[in-house]
């Protein structure tokens, strides 16, 4: 195991390195930072001054090579726009994203548990199929759309709700129930399909047939195995809640590291854009491993060689 | 194994927990500071909340571009001389000004005036300020300081300012966003990323917080020189959405919203205690043409049969929602040396436009040409082309994503037809015609008329102000002929607002909290 772990994180290295190459590379090539920050009525003098300033001027080799360089010290560069260290502005915004993040897998899951054991216990039956049916419209409605009609009826019509932006608790609500819909959805179908299988296990007829009740056996011998793919589908999800909650975020206008991204690829904030992308790596290869471990911890016929 | 498998769940979930009550905890804590501070509409007499689109890019006044940050930053910051609402200049930081000599400006300073941190204003933050914007040229705002080549303070209250030559736009300078004046001995002191995290200015309302993303916070500086600001807090808030800033404000959760999109207009209007207010913005909507020879637009025929194929009130009815104003010239009234026989007005008449396409000696569909435009503008842009063909061209559009417009823009390399809205922070005509001028225009649009060259190249150092506005005048009678550009309409600034705020939009599109006020009770 700790051998594993180890050869794991000797891994990330060769990965970080290959996702710092291709963002560099790609923001490089998309367009020119220094015409965005410049009045319209600046001179080309004025633009080779602060191309030269910014050292775009260098060859893309050296730029990289320099970047690179002060990238494994921890340093990704100033952001233009804000003129302040992009890792800095990065991390400034994790725990916004972080805090949406745990609340959507919170909405999930207290949606998909109950729905999804439901299912199955009641398969084939009109229950089964309405829970399917509003699973699946759970998971094709885009998220902006249902960001945008929430707000119309929590806020604007019955005023129970804010709007929009980062504060209280009541300003979690939204946002993190939109989120967690899709995830929800997906999750429910998830444990209703291995909740199934573990129903119609051996031990399971073998509890029934011992005398226990229904709900005994449902609770106490098939929901806490059949819960063990979830938690590993929830630990991979949640990166992808991280790093993919661009357009929520732009929707309620929540100030974590999509927005930030958002914003930062418009105005071509290449620091941030590098930071935010290499940040995100990180964060998705670090879960990946403990995603691994905590499955092999789970499960120990899985086996990593 | 079983006993393992309940571990890892229990973890999972501990951790889940622990997590969320963090975040409760630090939610409690913000939750108590909205019901003392009063965000919402019970306290709207002392809390002013306006939204917009776009954050703020820093607390530096001089490497700050774009006008939302200004809007924000003029409430902090003062200017030695003011725009007021009319664009006129009246005194700031500044009491009075003359002129030396053609090179010489000589300002009188107000007295008693103190930073937020106590500090008193005194020449020494005049110089410190003008020659910091001037000098380095790595900030934003450098382009248009960088003609002062130094700051005498000649005592406490009096400063020379010198330029490299004759300028006539010195004071069109000193009253914008790089002109801001900065605390010179507490940057001294604490340094200027500290002065960032807690920017200190003489203005009338005093830094508190600022959430990227998402809201600045400003106070009500009770030691403000002209008197009490009117509002004890000012929130700016951003947010990008603008469906999500029109739910805000019909929600009552901002005072103001700005840069409502034409398809809310009648929802907002429809509420009892929402208003519309509009006001034109120093943007005009433009196309401008290459005329380069064998351009296909070096034909003035051809640039006439364009001006005269396009409606432009069709375009502000059908994709403003009828905010802009039709206009023949880009200097629109309130900026220096504007024109006001070619505004209101414009030109459309496809028979003739048909006509002078086949004089120019091109058949149905022979006209071909490439109009590029940022995504910004697509719409206007497809009813442009669309007008166009009507009346025989061949139109390519090529709409690009902002910052490929921007590039292929400084690297002046469109094809005949580029579709721009520009604007003026200088509130001058020059601002709108140096592209024009022989050595800028090269590359870009190629036109050359001496005539036009000789009147710009005089105005940019007449210091006469009443001669100089009759160059700039001759020159749009000059262009309203020979249309080196084409213009569509002046851009009109739409606004959402509480009932209970009185709101004029300014041209400047800033936000000066203090001339917005609560309606009397």
């Amino acid at each position: 195991m700790g051998k594993y772990v180890l050869k794991s994180l000797l891994q990330i290295i060769p990965v970080l390195f290959i996702v710092s190459l291709i963002v560099f590379i790609l923001v490089r090539v998309t367009g020119d930072p220094v015409a965005l920050m410049l009045p319209e009525t600046a001179t080309a003098e004025d633009r080779a001054v602060l191309t030269q300033a910014l050292g775009l001027d260098q060859p893309l080799y050296t730029q990289y090579v320099k970047f690179l360089g002060s990238a494994i010290q921890g340093d990704f560069g100033q952001s233009f726009r804000y003129n302040q260290p992009a890792l800095e502005l990065v991390l400034e915004r994790l725990p916004a994203s972080f805090e949406l993040a745990v609340a959507a897998m919170f909405f999930a899951v207290l949606m998909a548990v109950p729905l999804g054991v439901i299912s199955a216990v009641k398969r084939n039956t009109f229950t089964d199929l309405i829970i399917s049916g509003i699973s699946v419209i759970g998971k094709a409605m885009p998220n902006f759309w249902m960001g945008i009609m929430l707000i119309l009826l929590f806020s604007v019509m019955l005023g129970v709700l804010p709007v929009s932006g980062r504060g209280g608790l009541s300003h979690l609500i939204l946002p993190a129930f939109t989120l967690g819909v899709g995830l929800a959805a997906q999750m429910t179908r998830l444990i209703r399909s291995s909740m199934l299988e573990i129903l119609n296990q051996d031990y399971i007829r073998t509890a029934r047939s011992k005398g226990l009740g229904r709900m005994v056996v449902i609770v106490k011998h098939a929901f806490r195995n059949g819960l063990i793919p979830v938690v590993t589908i929830m630990s991979l999800q949640f990166t992808s809640l991280i790093g993919g909650t661009l357009i929520t975020e732009t929707v309620f206008s929540w100030p974590g590291l999509g927005q930030l991204l958002v914003v930062a690829v418009n105005t071509h904030d290449m620091a941030i854009v590098q930071a935010a992308v290499f940040v995100i790596a990180v964060i998705v290869v670090v879960t990946n491993i403990l995603t691994d471990v905590a499955y092999r911890l789970l499960d120990p016929r899985i086996k990593y060689d | 194994m079983k006993k393992r498998q309940w571990t890892g769940l229990w973890i999972t979930l501990l951790a889940i927990v622990m997590v969320l009550s963090a975040c409760g905890g630090k939610t409690t804590s913000t939750n108590d500071n909205a019901v003392t501070e009063g965000t919402g509409s019970g306290s709207a007499s002392t809390t002013l909340t306006i939204a917009a689109a776009t954050d703020i890019e820093s607390f530096d006044p001089h490497n700050n571009n774009n006008t939302s940050s200004e809007a924000v930053l003029v409430n902090v910051f003062d200017y030695l001389i003011k725009n007021d609402s009319e664009q006129k200049k009246v005194a700031g930081l500044a009491t009075s000004w003359d002129q030396v000599d053609d090179t010489t400006w000589r300002f009188k300073l107000r007295e008693g005036v103190t930073f937020h941190n106590g500090d008193p204003f005194t020449s020494a933050d005049v110089k410190y300020t003008l020659e910091r914007v001037a000098k380095d040229e790595t900030l934003k705002q450098n382009s248009y300081f960088k003609n002062i080549v130094e700051v005498k303070a000649v005592d406490d209250y009096t400063v020379d300012i010198i330029t490299d030559g004759p300028d006539p736009l010195l004071l069109n300078r000193l009253s914008k966003m790089g002109a801001g004046i900065l605390p010179a001995k507490y940057i001294a002191d604490k340094g200027f990323d500290a002065f960032l995290k807690q920017p200190v200015g003489t203005g009338p309302y005093k830094f508190s917080k600022w959430t990227k993303d998402d809201r600045v916070e400003l106070v009500k500086n009770e030691n403000y020189f002209d008197g009490e600001p009117k509002w004890n807090e000012v929130v700016f808030r951003v947010i990008p959405e603008a469906s999500t800033r029109v739910s805000e404000l019909l929600a009552g959760g901002v005072d103001v919203a700005s840069s409502i999109p034409s398809t809310d207009i009648a929802r907002i209007e429809g509420e009892a205690d929402k208003k519309i207010v509009k006001a034109p913005i120093q943007r005009v909507l433009q196309l401008i043409f290459r005329q380069t020879e064998g351009s296909i637009t070096a034909d003035p025929k051809v640039r006439e049969a364009i001006d005269l194929a396009i409606d432009k009130q069709g375009i502000v009815d059908s994709i403003a929602g009828g905010a802009g104003i039709v206009t023949r010239t880009s200097v629109t009234p309130g900026n220096f040396g504007a024109d006001p026989s070619l505004y209101k007005t414009s030109l459309y008449d496809q028979a003739k436009a048909k006509q002078l396409l086949q004089e120019a000696g091109y058949a149905e569909g022979e006209a071909e040409m490439t109009i590029s435009v940022s995504a910004q503008y697509k719409e206007q842009a497809e009813v442009v082309a669309a007008m166009l063909e009507q009346a025989g061209f061949k139109i390519n559009l090529d709409v690009l994503e902002a910052s490929a417009f921007s590039e292929r823009y400084s690297s002046k390399s469109f094809k005949e037809i580029f579709m721009i809205g520009i604007g003026n922070s200088l509130f001058d005509a020059s601002n709108n015609y140096n592209r024009y001028m022989l050595e800028e225009a090269k590359g870009e649009s190629d036109y050359n008329n001496p005539e036009v060259e000789k009147l710009l190249q005089s105005a940019l150092v007449n210091m006469d102000p009443a001669a100089r506005e009759k160059e700039y005048q001759q020159v749009q009678q000059i262009f309203s002929e020979e249309r080196p550009a084409v213009y569509l309409y002046q851009m009109e600034g739409v606004y959402g607002t509480n009932a209970k705020v009185n709101f004029a939009p300014r041209s400047d599109e800033m936000f000066y909290a203090d001339e917005i006020t609560p309606v009397a009770q």
